[in-house]
């Protein structure tokens, strides 16, 4: 009963999430806590059946709550593109063609190097590509409701690394625990570098959500049985989905916060990310980069 | 006006990198590490829609060249056209690498006379005819570097893997005479010989399967890639990525081959055995 009562009580209807990575960990738990208050979500997931369970699971906790979840595959860069455009035509069709935020969840662990089919690392392709291009095609989305955010879950592991320019996809030297932090950095510097191009008098706002140690199985997914015990063994010591969702549900809808110039969050608390990930210079070579990966020259310019 | 041909077009040559099998795990490894380099490519394999995925995700994050054409190169008419293709728009190659290469899983006599074929033509037949053809489009000006994709399957013969592994030790002895006869061109021949590399689930899946010897034979895609092309730069004739792997070979080399086959028989055979029963649950 005592955490209850950090979870807000204003009601969300009428307001529209979209969250990836939304059939199980933190990702169900943020579209439960949403839809819980009234909140439409538009999951993504990449098993069907998943989808459909989850969809049920929301449809049980508020009945008078809208969902709808889509399938892609985020390794697959057409996929991002078709879910923008499948996210695009459900809003058109309720008529609200707005949307007040994005989670940006979906995230892998991949213990042996492996190539996307646009020959991208699949861990950058899917923590850092991924949302990077769903962000810019959902943007005028976000940019036409009164008060948006763009939350993406980052992690305490990004504190470990700093990026190898030389080699950001570790092709030459690679490590699964340090190509998914490499991209948990990305993550902070996307936000950083967002909302430096958005300017301050955006209505959008981007925070990275640093979620603690989560009972989640992100590690026993295709990763050898040694990967498995380890994994099992330190998810022991951590906190529930459902007890780190909220501080990504905080990020997502706390109006105070909308003016906050904090990027790194914990447990609904600013926290200071590492200083490779507040670096100005990193952020917009990191941004530039990434444009080119994923041919979206130019797209959002700076406002002053 | 845009499609003549100006004179000074057959004179200006382009200089490029030709990989065959270029959008399987190994080839695709390869494609990336070479446009990175900035290095422009031609890039083959059988199916166009991979192939197109790919050549313009690389022209955009590297801005290379990247021309493409879909072949099988298991079919004589297929690689006329390709050559045809090569002829016609006077491209000029500085390096060859022979990825494609196939294997079906399980014993000799489980294998049905087309996929026996198929080894055959792909691994053997279709690697040989590209590298004489392309060695005639090579750029006359710069080392011509070849590598051509074996395995360690090369050094021993393996139960199981029967006739891959002896396509595979063809193309070793070819790759190694080979290097001898091209040297007066100012070519030369790189043979890679990896274990087995974990670029697909089912790959991994196998990987697995053989348990810590699998793990301990491993290397990640990205480094074997990095490593082969300095090795094929450098003009050396083997290269054989990974510790574990080139002690493997070394150790091979010293037991009588009889004995060798029987212990890689048995290693395999319960490989194959474990994989079955983790695909059957």
């Amino acid at each position: 009963m005592e955490k209850e009562r950090h979870t807000m009580n204003t009601s969300l209807s009428g307001k529209t999430y979209v969250i990836t990575g939304a059939t199980s960990g933190i990702g169900l738990a943020a579209a439960e806590i949403l839809a819980g208050q009234g909140a439409t979500i538009i999951g993504v997931g990449r098993s069907k059946e998943r989808c459909l369970e989850a969809e049920k699971r929301l449809h049980m906790l508020n009945p008078d709550a809208e969902s709808a979840f889509l399938l892609a595959d985020f390794s697959v860069q057409s996929q991002v593109r078709s879910l923008a455009a499948g996210i695009q035509d459900i809003l058109a069709s309720r008529g609200v063609p707005a949307l007040d935020g994005l989670l940006n969840n979906a995230g892998t662990f991949t213990y042996w190097f492996t190539l996307t089919p646009e020959g991208f690392e699949r861990t950058w392709a899917v923590n850092h590509l991924a949302p990077f291009l769903l962000t810019h095609e959902l943007l005028p989305l976000l940019q036409s409701a009164p008060c948006s955010r763009i939350v993406s879950v980052s992690s305490g592991s990004h504190y470990t690394v700093r990026l190898n320019w030389d080699d950001l996809q570790l092709r030459r030297r690679y490590n699964g625990l340090r190509a998914y932090a490499n991209t948990k950095l990305a993550n902070v510097l996307f936000s950083l570098e967002l909302n430096r191009r958005l300017g301050q008098a955006s209505n959008v706002r981007a925070f990275a959500a640093d979620p603690g140690l989560v009972k989640t199985d992100i590690a026993l997914k295709g990763t050898p049985a040694l990967v498995h015990w380890v994994w099992k063994w330190r998810r022991a010591g951590g906190i529930t989905p459902h007890e780190s969702a909220r501080g990504i549900v905080f990020l997502l809808t706390e109006p105070s916060i909308q003016d906050s110039p904090e990027i790194y969050w914990k447990h609904s608390q600013p926290k200071a990310a590492s200083r490779y990930a507040l670096d100005p210079v990193s952020a917009s070579r990191l941004w530039a980069i990434s444009e080119q990966m994923c041919s979206l020259e130019g797209r959002l310019q700076v406002e002053a | 006006m845009a499609l003549m041909v100006l004179p000074e077009n057959r004179l200006r040559k382009k200089t490029l990198v030709a990989i065959t099998g270029a959008t399987g795990g190994l080839g695709k490894a390869f494609a990336v590490e070479c446009a990175s380099r900035g290095w422009d490519l031609f890039l083959t394999d059988l199916h166009p829609e991979p192939l197109e995925t790919l050549a313009e995700a690389l022209r955009h994050t590297y801005g290379v060249q990247v021309l493409t054409q879909v072949s099988d190169l298991t079919d004589p008419l297929s690689r006329a056209a390709l050559f045809d293709r090569i002829h016609r728009d006077h491209l000029r190659f500085w390096a060859l690498l022979n990825v494609a290469g196939i294997d079906f899983e399980g014993p000799f006599y489980e294998q049905s006379a087309q996929e026996i074929r198929t080894i055959i033509r792909l691994n053997i037949e279709g690697t040989l005819e590209v590298t004489h053809a392309l060695l005639e489009f090579r750029d006359p000006f710069v080392p011509f570097r070849i590598i051509n994709v074996a395995s360690l399957a090369a050094f021993s013969p393996m139960p199981v893997k029967a006739t891959y592994a002896a396509s595979k030790r063809f193309l070793l002895d070819f790759s190694l005479a080979l290097r001898e006869e091209v040297r007066p061109l100012g070519a030369t021949v790189t043979v890679l010989c990896p274990a087995g590399l974990p670029t697909t689930p089912g790959c991994i899946q196998a990987i697995e399967a053989q348990g810590w010897m699998g793990r301990m034979t491993t290397q990640n895609t990205g480094s074997v890639v990095y490593e082969t092309l300095n090795c094929a730069l450098a003009g050396r004739p083997v290269c054989i990525p990974g510790f574990a792997n080139r002690l493997l070979q070394v150790l091979g080399a010293l037991v009588p081959m009889s004995l060798a086959v029987r212990l890689v028989g048995l290693r395999w055979r319960s490989a194959q055995e474990k994989q079955r029963l983790a695909i059957s649950f």
